[in-house]
């Protein structure tokens, strides 16, 4: 009403907006604290490896090579990242994958032996049973997770032989040849010199990251792992979010299995045997807390790169993939140790004036 | 030891001088000293958050004391550890218990001691004849070979006494002991008590409810905000004082509370609700605008009705009746769905996520009514409810992005409030809406709920906390061995009739 | 009542702490059925060559049973198994041969020391399990091919080549010629001191103790930590036991092996009964499940069943079995989702009532 004060008033209110906007631009860096410090050990990496050989690492090939490894890999570490954000952890991703891979090659080459060109006018549909061949694998991990109530850990080990014995069986435990060429041919194609996988994996995670981030099911999923409890007191109906979590899991499994036979025209049982562990590397260097609630796709992504550019960096400067292997496992241990220096450091002071055990008596 | 007789015996079993203990510069314990006599039960007894807890972790060796003195045995300990303790004969009885779920009795009650004699080898054989003979010596029926898992909380408990004794304990700590406990298992618990005393034992109660404080000890001593207010022999206290020392300041009765338009629609009406072992026979009304106290002693079935309108544990019988139309609450989507909230008991696990931010707590429960076309998050919507509800509620915190566990008692209840109201359901059922927060903000979360209630919510406020329902409730219903046996309206509420009602 | 009572206490022994008992039944079943369908499954032979493929299996799985009933996971044991093994045999080969006991020392100690890597960062900075041995069984893997040697080595030392080829038992049953090979015996050992170690050691006990619930260990004295890095370097000792006994039933030694078959001894394991929460599981339910897992593969092969649904059929047991437990323990107080809400464990009406009058 009155003129003066509500101009004081203007003022301060804008001096809060400011204020307000700084720090939520400082809460959203500490948030993703996950993806903004794998974002420097992406350039760290980058520039680190550029220095020592520049002439090998920086040249196009080796750039396309890195961009070329880690689709594959990086849709399966954030499917990862999707089990651990609900707490749990799936092992049968590359088992499933490979099902996936299999399934497309086999039948693949039972239509092209009749006709080869069917068999090419078919790919989509290849591609399509492949995916739902990932769903079908995620859907029976959401129903062991979910509806029996088995432990993650076990019902995907469980389902990682499972899925694993039906390939070997399948295919006898030997090497399939056979895949539809255009898949081939998207495989090796470039956009502007970037190639076709990199960028499908890039869309694939911009999906995933804005359903983690911008829906209702991504918050849940954030939710059920953070305090399983607190969700269910929340209305969060936690068999749902797992059954989704599973399911879109093994559709990204589905979707690995397709970028494998792209990038390589061949599918068998054993392909990516390390990949089981090697995601779950990139998943909590990615800043994922393997106890749920918390991780990030743009941090998977990250991590995905880094290892990938920490590969081919070791290669340019001659260093073996034995190298690699421990320099991977050096970096995981230091970032947890890391994580958990920093963690008990920021949470200690407040954790136990309150009574904890009184509370609710 | 020496004579079993309390009060006149001359050497403390255990001291403790002028202990201090800050965390992160809040300070927990300034300067607390007591002494504990063998043969007596001294009662230590404050509000959430006196300080008892951290004493008790002090004692035991859990946590160590910025400055001040335990003293056993004329050994004057500076900082305890946990065998040291265990060594001096100091065993506490936790609220958990502290068992393992998966060794059988006998192991839970010989594996301590073995630990503390430092022993290498241990033969389940040679440990069973001490654990037999002191579950006879108690005259206790506990299967020695179940494995703890399995058993009932009573006898968990029993397994933790047996425990505490068969190492020679001197003195035995128990932390609430009686919160999970029926009736018959206080009162075998506390002629167990008896007999630990005739045995010299010194016995140290860690309590909030006044009437087992009074039966049980001898001595009480009562702390405030981490200072000691007073110790005094048991029988120069009544309730009224006691209440008086641990709160700093006499019942307060007044109350405010609007008027009800005599129009005011019915919103929720419960009738018949039954579901066995909990409650039964259970019927009322709540009108639009309305704040209803449900009140009864711990175990009454006061939660127990709180949840089954929540769908958490679905009543067996009875209907439920929101603005007229029946509802099935068999889940809690069926009670959401219906208009109902909770905000539960146990903030910390049951409505809270500790390190998820206060913008995420609270639209962890509208999550579907900000939904765009696309099914994505409206965030603009999803800032301004945010917004809207921080500024509404007048959380302390510097922006909604800070993680819930930085939160005071106060401002974390105003979160899981907030989480509901972002809801807007149209009964919103608040489980002990102020425990564990300090005097202003209470006064301040009982503030909200009238603004809510004027503003047409429905209101019911669970709660065994007499001054805090006569300030806010239009009505209060009193449960009783699972019954309603009165519905207290206008001046009938006062706080020396609820807590006549709810224990008589 | 008492009748029943005993009988009840008698099937509660027989059942075992953890399934066994279910365990012992499954397997007998599994070779009754065997023997009835292929008479040549039920001989000396087979018997023999299945308890051969089961010594390296079943040292790896003791290690893994003891991390599992402390609460943890461990995928490096492969790893540690390889690194220990394989330098023993290039210590061996090019520098001198220590002698058989000189050499399973060596491995011992290398397993150790490895093992002391695991458990000083476990039990120092708290980490989950699972993610500390999947980065060291990258380290461990990595030095040792990059560090050691990366070659195949295709003749072992005299001392172990020796052993290669010695059998405890050799009898001719009508015509076959039956071997037990003489490495059971130390398997058979180890498998008499680890049960002996978690049953009869204050030690073996603290491992269940923290396996159970940890911070109540801490209250009770046991050092957690200590017992967390002795328990660490212990299962690096088996792990090389295992990492030798493989190469010497093998004739060779290979640093690219062993490794990616973790998961695989993790299941065995758990179908054994062990606890993936820790606190529960025995050496003899381990042991079943070890044999369950390769009586599967043997069976499958002379059903004539391709060896490759041999994974498949050990996950689909491993669903059933876990996802049997899952179900009974939702049944019964629906304990595995709610023992943190349940707000009042079946309260009685008689004692329900019998709580308000508390101050009586």
């Amino acid at each position: 009403m009155n003129k003066r004060p509500s101009s004081t008033n203007a003022f301060v209110r804008f001096n809060d907006a400011v204020g307000d906007q700084w720090s939520q631009i400082s809460d959203r860096l500490l948030v993703s604290r996950g993806a903004s410090r794998m974002l420097i050990l992406v350039i760290l990496s980058f520039a680190f490896f550029a220095a020592l050989n520049p002439s090998v690492f920086l040249s196009p090939l080796n750039l396309q090579n890195i961009a070329v490894a880690s689709p594959e890999v990086g849709v399966i570490a954030i499917a990862m990242m999707l089990a651990m954000l609900t707490g749990g952890i799936d092992l049968s991703l590359v088992a499933i994958a490979n099902l996936s891979a299999i399934t497309i090659s086999t039948l693949y080459s039972a239509v092209a032996a009749g006709n080869p060109a069917a068999a090419e006018q078919l790919t989509p549909v290849l591609v399509l049973i492949g995916l739902v061949v990932g769903l079908l694998g995620g859907l029976f991990n959401g129903f062991l997770v979910s509806r029996v109530g088995i432990t993650p850990i076990l019902a995907t080990l469980g389902t990682m032989q499972i899925y694993n014995g039906i390939a070997v069986a399948w295919t006898g435990g030997s090497t399939l040849y056979g895949s539809p060429e255009v898949l081939t041919a998207i495989g090796h194609a470039t956009v502007a010199g970037v190639p076709m996988l990199f960028i499908i994996f890039l869309l694939t995670a911009g999906v995933i990251g804005v359903v983690v981030s911008r829906t209702p099911l991504g918050l849940r999923i954030q939710f059920q792992g953070a305090n399983p409890v607190a969700a269910r007191y929340s209305g969060i109906n936690s068999r749902r979010v797992l059954m989704s979590t599973h399911v879109v899991a093994g559709l990204l499994g589905g979707l690995a299995g397709v970028l494998f036979i792209a990038r390589n025209p061949t599918a068998s049982a054993d392909y990516g045997a390390s990949y089981v562990l090697l995601v779950i590397v990139i998943a909590v260097l990615g800043g994922t807390n393997p106890a749920g609630g918390f991780g990030t796709v743009a941090g998977v992504v990250l991590a995905t790169l880094t290892l990938q550019i920490v590969s081919s960096g070791f290669t340019a400067v001659r260093l073996s993939a034995y190298e690699y292997a421990m320099a991977q496992g050096v970096i995981l241990i230091l970032v947890m140790v890391a994580d958990q220096v920093t963690w008990r450091r920021r949470r200690r002071p407040q954790t136990t004036p309150v009574d904890p055990v009184a509370v609710g008596t | 030891m020496s004579s079993p007789s309390s009060e006149d015996s001359p050497v403390a079993a255990l001291q403790v001088r002028d202990v201090v203990k800050t965390y992160g510069g809040v300070a927990a314990l300034q300067g607390v000293s007591l002494d504990l006599y063998p043969g007596e039960v001294h009662c230590l007894a404050g509000e959430n958050g006196c300080g008892k807890s951290t004493l008790i972790k002090i004692i035991s060796g859990a946590e160590k004391p910025d400055s001040g003195q335990i003293v056993v045995d004329d050994i004057v300990h500076h900082a305890m550890d946990t065998t040291a303790a265990i060594k001096s004969g100091i065993q506490v009885i936790y609220q958990d218990f502290s068992l393992f779920p998966n060794l059988t009795v006998a192991e839970n009650i010989a594996l301590t001691a073995a630990v503390a004699e430092r022993k290498r080898l241990y033969s389940r054989r040679a440990s069973r004849p001490a654990a037999q003979a002191i579950v006879d010596e108690l005259g206790l029926d506990l299967d020695l070979d179940a494995d703890v898992e399995s058993l009932s909380v009573a006898d968990k408990q029993l397994t933790a006494i047996c425990r505490a004794l068969v190492h020679e304990a001197r003195v035995i700590i128990m932390d609430e002991p009686t919160t999970a406990l029926t009736h018959t298992e206080v009162s075998r618990l506390f002629s167990l008590v008896e007999r630990m005393r005739a045995r010299g034992v010194a016995l140290m109660f860690v309590s909030h409810k006044l009437d087992e404080v009074l039966a049980v000890s001898q001595r009480v001593t009562i702390l405030r905000s981490g200072r000691h207010v007073l110790t005094a022999d048991a029988a120069d206290l009544d309730p009224a004082s006691i209440t008086r020392h641990m709160t700093g300041h006499d019942v307060d009765d007044a109350r405010a509370v609007s008027v009800l338009p005599h129009d005011a629609p019915v919103v929720l009406e419960v009738e018949g609700l039954g579901l066995p072992g909990a409650f039964r026979d259970i019927s009322f009304t709540l009108r639009e605008g309305e704040i209803l106290g449900v009140t009864g002693l711990l175990g009454s079935g006061r939660t127990e009705i709180a949840e089954s309108l929540f769908g958490v544990l679905p009543a067996a019988r009875g209907t439920v009746r929101v603005r007229g139309e029946r509802v099935r609450l068999r889940s809690i989507d069926d009670a959401i769905a219906a208009g109902i909230g909770y905000v539960p008991e146990d903030r910390l696990s049951q409505g809270l996520f500790l390190e998820k931010s206060i913008a995420d707590n609270m639209i962890a429960g509208s999550l579907d009514s900000h939904r765009t076309r696309w099914r994505t998050l409206d965030s603009s919507r999803v800032r301004q409810t945010i917004q809207q509800l921080f500024d509404r509620l007048r959380i302390k915190a510097p922006n909604v992005g800070a993680s819930v566990r930085s939160l005071s008692g106060g401002n974390a209840q105003r979160v899981v409030i907030a989480k509901w109201l972002a809801n807007r359901p149209r009964v919103l059922m608040l489980n002990g809406p102020t425990v564990g927060v300090d005097v202003g903000s209470k006064q301040e979360i009982l503030d909200i709920l009238r603004a809510e209630a004027a503003a047409g919510m429905s209101i019911m406020v669970i709660s065994d906390d007499a001054p805090e329902l006569v300030s806010s409730c239009h009505r209060v219903l009193v449960i009783r061995q699972g019954r309603l046996v009165h519905i207290l309206e206008g001046q009938e509420i006062d706080v020396t009739t609820i807590q006549e009602r709810m224990a008589a | 009542m008492n009748t029943s009572g005993s009988s009840v206490s008698v099937l509660r022994r027989l059942r075992g702490a953890n399934n066994e008992g279910v365990l012992a039944l499954i397997l007998i079943g599994l070779v009754l059925a065997m023997s009835a369908a292929n008479p040549a499954f039920f001989t000396l032979p087979t018997m023999f060559a299945i308890v051969r493929s089961s010594i390296v299996p079943l040292i790896f799985a003791l290690g893994v049973l003891i991390v599992i009933i402390s609460g943890g996971i461990d995928v490096s044991f492969a790893a540690i198994a390889v690194f220990a093994a394989y330098t023993t045999v290039r210590f061996s080969t090019s520098i001198t041969d220590p002698g058989l006991i000189g050499a399973f020392a060596l491995a011992l100690l290398v397993g150790a020391g490895l093992g002391l890597v695991n458990g000083a960062v476990i039990a120092r900075f708290k980490l989950p399990t699972l993610i500390v041995t999947l980065g060291t069984q990258g380290i461990f893997k990595g030095a040792l091919l990059t560090y050691i040697g990366s070659r195949y080595i295709a003749d072992l030392p005299g001392s172990m080549a020796a052993v290669s080829t010695t059998n405890v038992v050799e009898i001719s049953v009508d015509g076959r010629d039956a071997y037990l090979h003489v490495m059971a015996v130390p398997a058979l050992l180890l498998c008499l001191a680890v049960a002996w170690m978690l049953r009869r050691t204050m030690f073996g006990r603290g491992i269940y103790a923290i396996g159970g619930d940890q911070e109540a260990a801490r209250r009770a004295g046991f050092r957690v930590v200590r017992i967390q890095v002795l328990m660490y370097v212990l299962v690096g000792m088996l792990a090389a036991v295992g990492g030798m006994a493989y190469q010497i039933m093998g004739r060779s030694s290979s640093p690219q092996e062993l490794v990616g078959g973790e998961l695989d001894i993790i299941a065995a394991v758990v179908l054994g009964g062990a606890s993936i929460f820790g606190g529960r599981g025995s050496v003899l339910g381990t042991t079943l499940g070890v044999l369950v897992v390769q009586v599967i593969g043997n069976s499958l092969i002379l059903a004539g069943v391709p060896s490759a649904w041999q994974r498949a059929a050990v996950g689909g047991l491993l669903i059933v079995g876990v996802g049997v437990q899952a179900l009974a323990a939702k049944k019964s107080g629906r304990r595995v989702h709610t023992n943190v809400d349940d707000p009042a464990p079946e309260p009685e009406p008689e004692a329900e009532r019998e709580r308000e009058g508390a101050r009586a």
